[in-house]
């Protein structure tokens, strides 16, 4: 049995992953490591495989090729010890529609088997108040707006406090002060040893809380490294993220498209 | 000449029925084709030789049976057309784009009613059939048979604006979230009451003649003849006998009619449009409670257990999803009517094979509609399961596990009621309950394993939770699996009879040695229908391992 990784260790490493679609390869070749305690920005363009190589790691998509591991665990080879580890919130979170928030997060607590009693209990109280989600007491998943799903997808996580944290657009339809509650959060958790890969696409989020970053255009990773590197490998020192992302993952320039969309007809 | 909003939006339907038939592939679309052919040929045909036949040798009851025809197609179009007219005339967000657009409502109307007389139009092919069946069997006119084509497609255009109607006056007392799940009950509801009502009129019919009687039937036509229903089949049998003005007058009644529906439900629809709008597209309808009513629920020490967790979050999901609950009454009313009409056994079986019989197909109705759809019901929420330390073995065994309780509980009432009324000695009593046991344990682990095998958790219904592959190997296995037990438990049963010396077994001798060879052979037979449910939980265990939603659906 693998050693759960130590602090300053390796906690997610994408090896060679590939996932294809018939003809299409979605992810093609990914290899990224993580290290514990790290927030990583994981960051493309629609399209581009962020969720394909989320989902791939999180179990949730068996790779064509290639391994991807938590925390020492690979997730196909020893899924309940990686799973285990593991807290994966997905773009539309999973969630169920018939439940009250709190019941969702005693059925996720159940899931993984964590202890009842008082303790779990003041957690859950926590996060709900946290997410400003208790007063809503009677009220069933399915009636809540998009923001309050994520907050409660973003709860089910943090009551099993799992050590590496993978989010898909975690900040996607929350609110000012809920979004900022979000990125506080995970910088905490960072502190405190979580690990977190940041799928996001926008670049403020990434660029204010990632120490490092991975770009991935049609299945590729282009680029990995701090912004300093990143701007190092551009050749352009001052160039913010978002200069360095449309460098990075080229296409025609938007101003050119604009024009061109709005020039006059002849 | 540029096209009309309603070409436009039909246009636009019909490219993406095209594209999700493409989509199917070649393997199912052949499977698609073949099947309608089969049904083109065994119910087109067999309704145009029962209608020629009737035709030609039941001349004096030529009219009862049109419009005993088109009153029954109008029931069975109104109950099983209406989640497709509801779906077509109320549902989805694409009919926003359509009110927001410079289009005139009655545009949407025509569009809708068009799209929505599919399902309906589908069903009076039978009819259609038999109708023509019996012009050619009673020598009709050759104007009979472009009228009955024309009167049926008018039959099918007044029942989908009466369903039009119908919904448009729901919405008004019912909130729109609930509405179309309400509707669907109620249709449901009513579709299993007349289907039984008819059956076991039916039976009542065969059960004490030696020949069929349909007195019962016959009489109850001619009770409703004069409903409007029935119209389009006196006009019909007019021309038959020849008298024009007759059958003139019952197709300008039939035709005027038509258009005060059209009318009244275009009325309807425009002043309701909106109420159901974006609400019906949503997710499934929810019970909200009262925020007061819900206390802080505090959790009493000790292990977690997710077999628990899954028991609690189904039974919650359960009893508050209107939509699965809308499913599942009018199945419940299914056992509810066999039990009733097997408590007068014909006179060729004994009252104990009847109650085999019960316990048999109680157990199979009861595990086809709460085990089959346990698995896909997870919809999205599977992805959690996945994720969660938990194999997709244990996930199977919490499945079985919970709907055997009140699979058990439901067909013992039901086959311990009947072995009661038909005095069943305690020996009886005691091979029912075995029986149940047994019946009930594979069927409902046959009934998960279907729907593990093809889940689709992307449908928002449990009827179309289930693929084609799951669908055929959950039939598949439960016919061998009761085949297999039923013969098992005859085997046994008469095995030990004929080792008593007490049975007739006819040219066979009734000796202990006879009678261990029936029981060796009923246990390989046991043996067999232990090894089908073995079978299919290892292939939906292997399946469930292995599945992959697409992302854009789960």
């Amino acid at each position: 049995m693998a050693v759960p990784a130590s602090p300053g260790s390796i906690a997610i490493e994408a090896q060679d992953l590939v996932k294809r679609y018939g003809v299409v390869r979605a992810v093609d070749g990914v290899s990224f490591q993580v290290r514990r305690g790290e927030i990583v920005g994981f960051l493309g363009a629609n399209g581009a495989g962020k969720t394909t190589t989320l989902r791939m790691l999180c179990g949730l998509l068996t790779p064509t090729s290639g391994r991807a591991i938590i925390d020492g665990f690979d997730i196909f080879a020893q899924p309940l010890e990686a799973k285990a580890r593991l807290g994966y919130l997905d773009e539309e979170p999973f969630v169920h529609p018939h439940l009250t928030g709190r019941e969702f997060l005693n059925y996720i607590a159940d899931l993984y088997r964590m202890p009842r009693g008082p303790e779990r209990q003041q957690r859950m109280e926590r996060l709900l108040g946290l997410f400003e989600l208790a007063d809503r007491n009677g009220e069933l998943i399915g009636a809540y707006s998009h923001g309050m799903k994520q907050k409660i997808g973003l709860a089910s996580l943090l009551i099993r406090e799992p050590s590496v944290l993978l989010l898909d657009e975690p900040t996607n339809g929350l609110d000012p002060r809920s979004a900022r509650l979000v990125k506080d959060l995970l910088e905490e958790l960072a502190a405190l040893g979580t690990t977190v890969l940041l799928s996001t696409h926008i670049l403020e989020v990434a660029q204010a809380l990632c120490k490092r970053v991975a770009i991935i255009d049609r299945g590729h990773i282009v680029a990995t490294g701090t912004i300093e590197e990143l701007r190092a490998q551009a050749g352009s020192e001052q160039a913010s993220l978002e200069d360095l992302f449309l460098k990075l993952t080229a296409g025609p320039e938007s101003r050119e498209l604009i024009e061109r969309l709005l020039a006059p007809k002849l | 000449m540029s096209e009309s909003a309603t070409q436009v939006i039909l246009r636009a339907e019909l490219l993406g029925w095209r594209h999700r038939l493409l989509g199917r592939g070649p393997a199912r679309l052949a499977l698609l084709g073949v099947f309608l052919l089969a049904a083109a040929v065994f119910i087109g045909g067999g309704a145009f030789t029962l209608g020629a036949t009737a035709g030609h040798f039941l001349p004096v009851a030529r009219d009862t049976i049109l419009t005993g025809g088109f009153t029954s197609l109008s029931v069975l179009m109104l109950v099983i057309g209406f989640p497709t007219v509801i779906a077509t005339f109320f549902v989805g967000r694409e009919l926003l784009q359509l009110v927001l657009a410079p289009i005139r409502p009655i545009d949407i109307f025509v569009a809708r009613l068009l799209l929505a007389m599919s399902a309906n139009l589908l069903i009076s092919a039978i009819l259609l059939m038999a109708t023509l069946g019996v012009g050619v069997g009673s020598g009709a006119p050759l104007a009979f048979f472009p009228l009955a084509v024309f009167l049926i497609f008018v039959q099918v255009l007044v029942v989908t604006a009466l369903q039009a109607i119908l919904m448009s006056v729901v919405l008004r007392w019912v909130p729109a979230r609930l509405a179309r799940d309400v509707a669907a009950a109620v249709a449901g509801l009513s579709g299993a009451g007349f289907y039984l009502a008819w059956n076991i009129s039916l039976r009542q019919s065969f059960s004490p003649r030696t020949h069929p009687d349909l007195s019962n039937f016959t009489s109850l036509v001619n009770r409703v003849e004069w409903l409007p229903s029935a119209w389009p089949g006196h006009a019909l049998s007019a021309v038959i006998a020849g008298n024009t003005t007759e059958a003139a007058t019952w197709v300008l009644f039939s035709v005027v009619l038509a258009l005060l529906v059209l009318a009244m439900a275009e009325i309807l629809y425009r002043r309701t449009l909106l109420t159901g709008l974006g609400v019906f597209g949503g997710p499934p309808a929810i019970w909200r409670r009262g925020a007061a009513k819900q206390a802080v629920a505090v959790a009493r020490p000790g292990a977690a257990s997710p077999f628990r967790a899954i028991a609690l979050k189904d039974w919650l999901s359960y009893r508050r999803d209107i939509r699965r609950l809308s499913r599942m009454l009018p199945a419940f009313l299914f056992p509810i009517g066999y039990a009733f009409a097997f408590l007068r056994p014909s006179r060729s079986i004994t009252g104990f094979w009847t109650e085999v019989f019960l316990v048999g197909f109680i157990s199979m109705f009861m595990s086809t509609a709460l085990a089959t759809p346990s698995i896909p019901s997870e919809r999205r929420g599977f992805q959690l399961l996945r994720m969660a330390p938990m194999t997709m073995a244990q996930v199977i065994r919490a499945k079985v596990m919970l709907t055997l309780p009140p699979v058990l509980v439901l067909t013992l009432v039901f086959s311990m009621v009947v072995a009661s009324v038909s005095g069943s000695g305690v020996a009886q009593y005691a091979e029912l309950a075995v029986l149940v046991l047994w019946l009930g344990t594979g069927f409902v682990s046959i009934g998960v394993s279907a729907g593990a095998i093809d889940p689709r958790f992307d449908a928002s219904d449990d009827r179309r939770a289930v693929g084609i592959v799951g669908t055929l190997a959950g039939l598949g296995g439960t016919l061998g699996f009761g085949l297999l037990s039923v013969g098992a438990l005859a085997l046994l049963v008469f095995g030990y009879a004929a080792a008593q010396g007490i049975s007739q077994l006819g040219p066979i001798p009734a000796t202990p040695a006879v009678g261990a060879l029936m029981w060796a052979s009923g246990l390989v037979l046991l043996v067999g229908a232990a090894a089908i449910v073995i079978v299919l939980l290892w292939f939906a265990n292997s399946r469930l391992r292995a599945w992959e939603g697409a992302i854009a659906t789960v």
